[in-house]
């Protein structure tokens, strides 16, 4: 309790004796590196890639400006870099605690998918469940592979834009990721291909599991589409403390991605991601963000807008519980003419928990043509609740169009006290009130991860009204 | 510690904790300029004021031995205007104590030039606005004092005259008590280097404060609004006109300490040329200050291609039952409204002064009424 600076919520977390086979030990030193490629079986390029992104981590500073008090507590020697279970220990559904598995219950995760996310399976067997999927996906040429395999067995696709959309001295958690990457998929859809369903991190073969220093490189060619989708609603423990990965995203000409995530992690895990997306000449990119879990939370998604009529957009919603900050936002760079994009932002702080919205808009100069709008609105539940809104931005030229609006509320007492008329509980009241405020970003997300959503929502607010 | 005679054993131990209060928070404060030091890139609070080129340049020229030269002039003030000297320690005390938004060092170098401006003391209804005005063609740093009164009516302008070579370093507290209303101009004129720091403390009274920059190269306007009392009320407003390579860097705070009050802020710049305009404003509604209301609107207009705004508003909300919002919108000239004026004969130029005239306007109408 007292190594990490946060309330730890008990709701959720489980964790089984480890028996790991591959275990990089403690800190990050040149050794580990060596270790971990040893380990992965990596080309030489990779080794010294990882190397030189180590000495960067160890020169640049912490995050000064954008980082919130709980950051400073953060120690990197007490951190293990790379785990991994070559044959996950069996253990029977019978063990996973009570509440899991009435959180599973709740949330209606399929049975296959509830052994997986308690830690019974090491994957679940996905070669029965969508064999047919990934037949049809290969036929298309779509690649989808996991990080270690994207760059050894494809090569001349991912390493050009490997690095490039986030380059190693971005800032020390990128630097981070560089060096111990592990986990995360590599995707490439080819040009003109549409492909038709979602595509899910935890559906793929071998995955390594959804690692700490997760890495994801997705390239749509010209005028492809995809939409990938990671994490899930269901409360994952995880004995990692940091969690810091990166995502990449390239959409040439005229392609379109979109990105969901949804994130639970438990307490005691800090989330530090770094999402950034490059849309060339009338590429569409969509980041579609769900944070509910982990004790803090840093993760802007970006879309720097490099060709012209190029479109980014964020959809996020994010929940604060005590103990809690989820510090989230979005980041657009108008980089080129007659660009547009979109963000919409809501949140919810609930007991102690601090809900943070920081943002950037950056028309730089030159560019003609160029429209924002942003909404942020939150919403508190209870008389200790903090939400803050750091938006920053900046126009350059009289040929664009910026906007930004953002409100705070709550619950309206006369909404609850109609609804409490009619016969529903003060709870049940406060939970339909709080679907309500978010009920037009739900609705963005993919059908199951709505209801399911939706659900958790229910949930979190018979815990917290009593 | 003397005590007044005839008070009460209750009233001396309440005058006893206040002072050592007072004594505890001057440590403080003195420590906080120990600390300070010269803005720089890493200081949030100049994020795109360029720091490492226009705090550096004030505080060389602070602390270049130039002396603070310059004529103060107050009309209109009756019995209220004291001249502030050197030795005068309460009102020293007050500017030790005053809030900055990112730039103590600085008010650390301005109190060691402390000892000129003027106090009001304002005790009855002013029918002609009170008018102060300062003005230099070298250094000045006028320090302001304005008191007003329980349940009394007062309008003061303040104008600061930079000569076009002059450089003005201004602070300014401004207290209301219960009941009293308050309207206050701060106008610099023409000055090369201009930076206000305000301090509005109100104590359940009505303030309206307008900010007007005319052709200063480079200004920072740091004013800071506390509410202490419910049903306080500020507005704050702001509108200028920028062009050439002017900068305007205007920061400020709506702090609510008490809840059951209400602050309202709205800022407008025309920006043309390749002047830079920059706001970065916060609403901050403290733990328990519930049933607050408080906006914050920026609304900028862009004349030229290279004319930049950097708009960062803000919300830091720590109660509940508050009703809170932002706006900031950066765009071009209504296009509509330009041809409408030029379809009906008006030349381009005169059309686009009235536009851009128009947008501003607005500010002023509300700063009247209110």
């Amino acid at each position: 309790m007292d190594e990490t600076p946060f309330q730890i919520d008990t709701r959720g977390e489980f964790s089984f004796p480890e028996n790991h086979k591959f275990d990089a030990g403690f800190g990050l030193t040149e050794a580990t590196i060596d270790y971990i490629c040893d380990a992965k079986g990596e080309p030489d390029w990779v080794r010294q890639f990882r190397k030189d992104a180590l000495k960067k981590f160890n020169e640049m500073p912490m995050p000064t400006h954008w980082a919130p008090e709980g950051i400073k507590d953060l120690d990197f020697d007490k951190i293990r870099y790379y785990l991994s279970h070559g044959t996950m220990p069996y253990k029977d559904w019978d063990e996973v605690p009570d509440d899991v598995k009435r959180t599973f219950e709740r949330l209606g995760v399929p049975e296959q998918e509830r052994a997986f996310l308690a830690g019974v399976d090491a994957q679940y067997d996905s070669e029965t469940a969508y064999n047919n999927m990934r037949e049809e996906l290969s036929k298309q040429g779509v690649i989808f592979v996991n990080s270690t395999e994207g760059l050894r067995d494809y090569e001349h696709i991912f390493r050009p834009w490997f690095g490039k959309v986030i380059p190693v001295s971005d800032n020390k958690f990128s630097a981070l990721n560089h060096a111990a990457f592990s986990g995360g998929s590599f995707i490439y859809v080819p040009k003109g291909v549409k492909v038709a369903q979602p595509l899910q991190a935890y559906f793929r073969i071998n995955s390594e599991s959804m690692g700490q220093f997760e890495r994801t490189l997705i390239i749509a060619d010209e005028g492809a589409e995809l939409m990938y989708m990671e994490g899930c609603t269901a409360p994952k423990y995880d004995s990692a403390t940091l969690h810091s990965g990166v995502v990449e995203l390239v959409a040439l000409k005229g392609a379109k991605i979109q990105y969901v995530t949804v994130q639970n992690w438990a307490t005691n895990v800090y989330n530090l991601v770094i999402q950034r997306g490059l849309a060339m000449e009338d590429a569409e990119i969509r980041w579609i963000d769900c944070n509910i879990g982990s004790g803090l939370t840093m993760k802007y998604p970006a879309v720097v807008l490099q060709g012209r009529r190029a479109r980014g957009e964020v959809v996020s919603i994010s929940l604060a519980h005590s103990g809690q900050l989820q510090d989230t936002g979005a980041r657009m760079i108008h980089a080129a003419p007659e660009t547009t994009s979109n963000i919409v932002a809501k949140s919810i702080s609930i007991g102690e928990g601090r809900a943070s919205y920081r943002g950037e808009v950056n028309v730089l100069k030159g560019m003609k043509g160029c429209k924002n709008n942003t909404e942020c609105d939150a919403l508190l539940i209870n008389p200790a609740s903090r939400t803050d809104t750091y938006p920053a931005v900046t126009v350059n030229g009289n040929a664009s169009a910026v906007q930004h609006e953002a409100s705070v509320s709550q619950v309206d007492e006369e909404m609850l006290f109609y609804m409490q008329q009619r016969g529903l509980t003060r709870a049940q009241a406060m939970s339909l009130a709080v679907n309500g405020f978010i009920n037009d970003l739900v609705k963005e997300f993919p059908m199951e991860y709505s209801v399911e959503l939706r659900r958790l929502i229910d949930l979190e607010m018979e815990d917290s009204i009593g | 510690m003397d005590f007044p005679q005839n008070m009460s054993m209750e009233e001396a131990f309440a005058l006893a904790e206040a002072e050592a209060k007072l004594k505890q928070a001057l440590t403080e404060s003195k420590a906080r300029f120990a600390n300070a030091v010269v803005p720089n890139r890493l200081n949030e609070d100049w994020r795109f004021g360029r720091p490492h080129k226009n705090a550096v340049a004030l505080a060389e020229l602070l602390q270049s031995g130039t002396p603070s030269q310059g004529e103060a002039e107050v009309s209109n003030a009756g019995e209220a205007a004291v001249i502030i000297t050197a030795d005068d320690d309460d009102l020293r005390q007050t500017e030790m104590l005053m809030p900055t938004i990112g730039s103590d060092a600085l008010l650390g170098m301005h109190l060691e030039r402390f000892g000129d401006g003027y106090a009001l003391y304002i005790e009855e209804d002013t029918k002609e606005p009170i008018t102060i005005s300062y003005k230099t063609d070298s250094l000045y740093t006028p320090s302001t004092f304005i008191m007003v009164a329980p349940g009394v009516k007062a309008h003061v302008i303040e104008q600061y005259y930079g000569c076009e070579q002059g450089t003005i370093f201004a602070t300014r507290n401004i207290q209301v008590a219960e009941g009293a209303e308050l309207k206050v101009e701060m106008q610099p004129y023409g000055c090369a280097r201009c930076m206000v720091i305000t301090n509005i403390q109100n104590m359940g009274g009505k303030v309206a404060h307008y900010s007007h920059f005319f052709a200063c190269d480079w200004a920072r306007e740091e004013t800071v609004a506390e509410i202490y009392t419910p049903g306080a009320d500020v507005q704050l407003f702001s509108a200028n006109n920028l062009q050439l390579h002017q900068v305007l860097d205007q920061h400020t705070r709506q702090i609510h300490h008490a809840g059951g009050a209400t602050s309202n802020l709205l800022y407008k710049n025309v920006v043309d040329d390749d002047a830079t305009a920059i706001f970065a404003g916060n609403i901050y509604v403290a733990p328990g200050a519930h049933q607050t209301d408080a906006y914050q609107t920026n609304r900028n207009m862009l004349l030229s291609e290279k004319a930049t705004v950097h708009s960062l508003p803000g919300l830091e909300i720590l109660a509940d039952k508050v009703r809170c919002s932002h706006g900031s919108a950066s765009a071009p000239m209504d296009e509509e409204q330009l041809f409408y004026l030029l379809s009906r004969g008006i030349p381009h130029d005169e059309a686009l002064a009235l536009v851009s005239h128009g947008f501003l306007q607005d500010v002023v109408d509300k700063f009247e009424r209110s």
